[in-house]
């Protein structure tokens, strides 16, 4: 495989890009624990005052309960129609498939903001701007292209005479799907679901139009930002960052083992 | 399996579309022209006020700057991850994975924590003794540049990266006993194998930068307004037939210049395999 060394420059180089990226996100942890009135770094004394307010603040709470009525709502109907979608087409022939994928990941390309302004006026003519089950929608459509690209991936890996099989063997569409695909297919689904329940939960533009009544937590942190900077958003930012670096962190090494052949 | 079972595991996907990204679509452009008749008073208003111009040059203007500043900074990154031992690129991918998935909201509220009138930078300085006052270092188009380049560097990395482990290494090493010096055998065959990969990559980053919203809105000042902020400010002010122009224009724009890229990117590519770089 080694075709030369890296040099010493360029493993310099390596670790300076991955800390340019890196280390903005990880600076907003220790400022989170600030407990002074402004943001300030280094903090100058540490608590848990931020955290305190960003828990008992009810509306804090109803914006994070709200995206996350919204993000698990999104995240079911994605993944549903994501792996069906996926599942289409790789039992497609194959000189369709890649015209098929590109068709159904479109939404990939088009900005943000020109789908949240076409959902919002189309969403304004039939009366249903501040739902939520129209924003989980919404989501799920610009959700729905990943998990096509993560399960049709997955689903190329796994050998479909064994569905002809139980086909043969006398079980019915539905259930030689359940017995034959579905368990080598899980790891990928269940991956493909935590990368479309943070498409939702982190989405700002879509949400910010569709909504009026009720807000979600992208949404209030905008509001923040916008009016002043208070260190709530230092205490929400942290958590958040946290929890995405888990979660997805956990969802990419689902994804790697799912489209690797030499998965046990 | 069946035909018609195929069409049938399509069917959801394709009401999902239409119904959330088709028909929206199809919507705002009869909006952008009809105010309730025909009209292309909003097109007009675009093309004769140099205010909406500038944006609209703007917005290009960033968007290449990004996207090359993206391209000349992770194409070495992607190299080097590439010359590394197969388990151990799978660890450095996570390094480049975990930022992208990032809510792009927290990424951009780091740059405020580090840019800030007490942010990280201003407090070095004084500590330092470099500074007396504070730099103003927000609201400025180097902060808006610099966060979207951050921001969208993972995904021309991951691009690049993707299209070099397409590249068969055995010409590499023909080129190599055939007296290719590394530097040689770098330049006249690795270079223009993964350049096709890495004008997708550049493309990529173009399209994504012309619909950025969040970044110049926090981080920019009135200089830097760009076309999605300004649909945002329409929609504000219920100007929503205007917005819709503008989100004409935008997707116009884009695709527009993704063409006009891939173009040139062709040529580009054709004399680089000649061997004229």
């Amino acid at each position: 495989m080694h075709i030369m060394k890296p040099s010493l420059l360029l493993t310099g180089y390596f670790w300076l890009i991955v800390a340019y990226m890196i280390f903005p996100a990880l600076i907003v942890i220790p400022v989170s624990f600030s407990s002074s009135e402004f943001l300030r770094f280094p903090p100058e004394d540490f608590g848990l005052r931020w955290y305190g307010v960003y828990f008992t603040d009810p509306v804090w709470i109803a914006a994070t309960v709200t995206s996350f009525r919204v993000a698990v709502l999104s995240t079911v109907i994605a993944t549903t129609v994501g792996t069906m979608t996926g599942l289409a087409i790789i039992r497609s022939p194959t000189h369709a498939q890649a015209p098929l994928t590109y068709a159904t990941t479109i939404p990939i390309v088009i900005p943000h903001i020109f789908i949240a302004l076409g959902v919002f006026i189309l969403a304004l003519r039939l009366d249903l701007t501040d739902n939520e089950v129209a924003l989980a929608f919404a989501h799920a459509a610009v959700a729905m292209p990943f998990v096509v690209l993560i399960t049709s991936a997955a689903i190329r890996q796994i050998d479909p005479t064994i569905e002809r099989a139980a086909r043969v063997l006398g079980a019915g569409p539905f259930r030689a799907f359940r017995v034959a695909t579905l368990p080598p297919l899980l790891p990928a689904m269940v991956a493909a679901a935590i990368f479309a329940f943070f498409v939702s939960f982190d989405e700002l533009i879509i949400a910010q139009f569709l909504m009026k009544g009720s807000e979600t937590l992208p949404m209030r942190i905008w509001a923040d930002l916008r009016l002043d900077i208070s260190p709530v958003v230092a205490a929400v930012s942290g958590l958040l960052i946290v929890v995405t670096t888990v979660a997805l962190a956990c969802a990419e090494i689902l994804r790697r083992r799912a489209i690797s052949t030499l998965a046990p | 399996m069946k035909v018609r079972q195929i069409l049938w595991l399509f069917l959801p996907a394709t009401l999902l579309l239409v119904a959330f990204i088709a028909a929206p679509s199809f919507d705002l452009f009869r909006a952008s022209v009809f105010d309730p008749d025909f009209t292309t008073e909003h097109f007009e208003r675009l093309i004769n006020r140099s205010v909406y111009l500038d944006v609209m040059w703007r917005t290009i203007h960033v968007s290449l700057t990004v996207a090359v500043l993206c391209t000349l900074i992770g194409y070495p990154v992607a190299f080097f991850i590439n010359l590394q031992p197969r388990r151990r690129q799978t660890l450095l991918l996570f390094l480049i994975l975990i930022p992208m998935w990032m809510s792009i909201l927290i990424r951009t509220y780091a740059w405020i924590v580090i840019l800030g009138r007490d942010g990280l930078v201003n407090q070095m300085l004084a500590m330092l003794g470099l500074a007396t006052e504070p730099m103003q270092m927000l609201y400025t188009s180097g902060a808006v540049l610099a966060a979207m380049v951050q921001i969208l560097l993972p995904i021309q990395i991951l691009t690049c990266y993707a299209a070099m482990t397409e590249i068969d290494f055995d010409l590499i090493r023909a080129a190599r006993v055939l007296g290719a010096r590394p530097r040689q055998a770098l330049a006249r065959v690795f270079l223009p194998l993964s350049l096709d990969g890495t004008l997708t990559g550049l493309v990529i980053v173009f399209m994504l930068s012309m619909g950025f919203f969040i970044t110049p809105a926090l981080l920019g000042g009135r200089q830097d307004t760009m076309i999605a902020n300004l649909i945002e400010f329409q929609v504000q002010r219920l100007n929503w037939s205007f917005a819709a122009a503008l989100g004409v224009v935008l997707l116009v724009l884009t695709v527009g210049m993704i063409v006009a890229l891939r173009g040139a990117g062709k040529l580009l590519a054709r004399r680089v395999l000649k061997g004229g770089l």
